[in-house]
Order: structure tokens, then sequence, then C-alpha cells
């Protein structure tokens, strides 16, 4: 039965997106129409993933670009057993998470600032109607980018762990960290 | 689990999987496959060895950029600064123009070692144009900004190759 169901997600993921799949075909061979077509059908969720774990919009913008540029070159390695989006996603998080080290190294040498205190604003006053993607952006850089790809990504913390090259220890601290601030955001008190 | 992660995994099924950028990112990446394709025919054509003139334009190249990282901030703060935007755009151009006419006349008595490099330094220069045109409408996109300087790193490297290799300097 189990295995039934397991062929059933399997034929889902290679015929439902059929046309997905021919698209992938021909921008692999070169077709330029092919991979605008990709852009178009994937660009919100890249730029969502993108804009949440900067948390700003200018490196969101230029980080979703370098991950198009890239997967241009990267498509071949793309064999199908997954679903697109999903593998386009981890190419996403890695991509981003590199381009912000580099930003990050340059911003760095050049002005040697810390995680900005934005997070020092007051809490929402009404937390029954929160805007959860404007309090993620203010959370601190680490704690912000765990929470993405633990509690929107569905990553584990093994998996973060080597994303971010920090322990694992780190990064469920962060996890648990980020969820506090965001309690505060929230202006929930502790039980 | 609390009653807070409760009402935080609410929150977070509730969060949109998809958010569409302001401005269109197309145009950048469509130029950024191009000079990736162009960077990989440079390469297969030429070595890639740095000589000591290309480590001088590399570094005028890096003053230039320290320049724009400075003024950038304060050129391209509000729409009415758009003409100033370009303006850098335009000394980076001019800058760039000097530099290759003085490295062509330092090299006028070399023989070139391939025919067609000046029809590279040419389709390298219809890129700029390309890149340039596209700043005018968006003189603040960082990214065709880093482009135009791939592009004329590009230049500067091919006219150094193709008459100063390192074994010709030995």
């Amino acid at each position: 039965m189990e295995h039934t169901q397991q062929r059933v997600v399997h034929a889902n993921v290679v015929f439902g997106n059929k046309g997905e799949h021919e698209l992938i075909f021909k921008a692999k061979e070169g077709d330029k129409q092919a991979f605008r077509s990709l852009y178009d059908e994937h660009i919100g969720r890249v730029y969502a993933l993108c804009y949440r774990l900067t948390g700003e919009k200018g490196m969101a913008e230029d980080a979703s670009q370098e991950v198009f540029i890239q997967l241009w070159e990267k498509l071949g390695n793309f064999d199908g057993q997954s679903q697109f989006s999903t593998w386009l996603h981890s190419v996403t998080a890695n991509i981003t998470i590199s381009y912000m080290r580099k930003q990050k190294g340059w911003v760095q040498r050049m002005f040697n600032l810390e995680n900005s205190d934005i997070n020092e604003r007051p809490a929402q006053e009404n937390s029954t109607d929160v805007d959860l993607e404007a309090l993620i952006v203010r959370l601190p850089e680490r704690a912000r980018m765990v929470f993405v790809l633990h509690a929107l990504e569905g990553y584990r913390h093994e998996d973060i762990a080597k994303m971010l090259n920090m322990a694992v220890g780190s990064s469920k601290a962060h996890f648990f960290r980020a969820k506090q601030l965001l309690k505060e955001y929230m202006g929930v008190d502790d039980e | 689990m609390s009653d807070f992660d409760d009402k935080l995994a609410q929150h977070v099924s509730g969060l949109s999987r998809e958010k569409q950028p302001e401005r269109d990112l197309w145009r950048g990446i469509e130029l950024g496959i191009a000079s990736q394709q162009s960077d990989a025919s440079n390469e297969d054509s030429s070595s890639s060895t740095v000589t000591s003139r290309q480590w001088m334009a590399i570094a005028a190249s890096v003053c230039l950029v320290t320049v724009l990282w400075f003024a950038a901030p304060f050129a391209f703060k509000s729409d009415e600064s758009r003409s100033s935007g370009y303006a850098l755009i335009d000394a980076m151009s001019t800058q760039q123009q000097q530099q290759v006419n003085s490295l062509l006349a330092s090299y006028e008595s070399t023989t070139a070692l391939t025919q067609d490099w000046q029809e590279q330094l040419k389709e390298l220069d219809d890129a700029a144009d390309v890149i340039k045109a596209a700043l005018k409408d968006d003189p603040d996109n960082s990214a065709l900004i880093k482009m135009l300087h791939h592009v004329y790193q590009q230049q500067i490297a091919l006219i150094e190759r193709v008459h100063a290799p390192k074994w010709q300097q030995i």
C-alpha cells in the first residue's frame, strides 16, 4: 500500500509538472525563452526566501538575480528525482547564504558593523493582527536565518548547522532566541 | 507545545509562500548570463596570467569601485539624483576609455597574438553599451554596475593578454 502511494506521488512529480519538465529540458539546452518562463514561474518564491533570509529588499533583489544567473549554469545538475521547486529552494538558500557572507565581509571590513539594533523597536500593540514577515526581518541576522530555514522552510537543525557553518546546538539556540524575540515583538507575556 | 508555539505555527502557515520583487530583475539576469558566457569564451582563447600592467589596471579599477562605493549612497539617494547617478557611470566609462587608449598606445609597436582581438574588444564594447543603456533607466542597479565594471575589466585583460602573454615577458 505504502509502496503504491509512493509511486503515485512520484508519478505526480513526474507527470504533474510535465510542462515544467519540458521547460527545464529546453533551458538546459540553452533556450533562454524557456528559462525566462521558469523565472516567471519561480521568482515569487525565490525572492520571498531571499527577502526573509537577508531581511533587506536591495540585497534580496541582488541575491535573487545571483540565484538565476547561477541557475543557468547549474541547471544541468538537476536530475529530476525531486520536485524542481524543492531543488531550486535548496539552491536559493545556499546561494543567498554565500552571497550574504560575501556582502557581510565587505561591509564589516569597511565599517566594522555588528547586527543592527533594529530589534530595539517597540512591540506590536495588537498581537492578534501580526505581520509576521515584518517581525522576521527585524530579527538579528543569525536568528532570522535559522528561524526562516527551520520554521518556514522545514530544514533540520543538522542541515542548517552545515549550511551556516555552526554547531547544531548553536542553530537550536538561535532558533530559541528568534522565538523569544518574536514573542517579545508580539507583546506576548511569558507563561 | 506552548500556546505561543501554536500561535506562531498558525502565523507561519498563514505566511504567503511568494513575494514579488518591486523591480524587474530579469534584465540584470539576462545580462549576467551573457557576461558569464563571454567570460567563458575569453578564458578559452587566452591565458589567465596576471601581469604587472594588469595589476595596475586592477588596482585602478579597485580605486574606482571604492570611490563609487562611497559616492553611491549620496548619488543614489533619490529619484532626483538619477542624473547624478548616471554621471558616475559616465565618469567610469570615460576613465575606462582613457585607460584603454593609453594601453593601446603603449602596445602600438607590439604585434598582437590573435587576429580577432579587435572584434572581441568590439563585442565587449557592445556589451558595455547594452548595460549602459539599461543603467540609464535604472542607475542605482548595483548588479548592472557590477556587470559594467566586469566588462571593463575584461577589456583591459583582453588587451593585455593578446599583447603581452607571460611567455613573451621572460
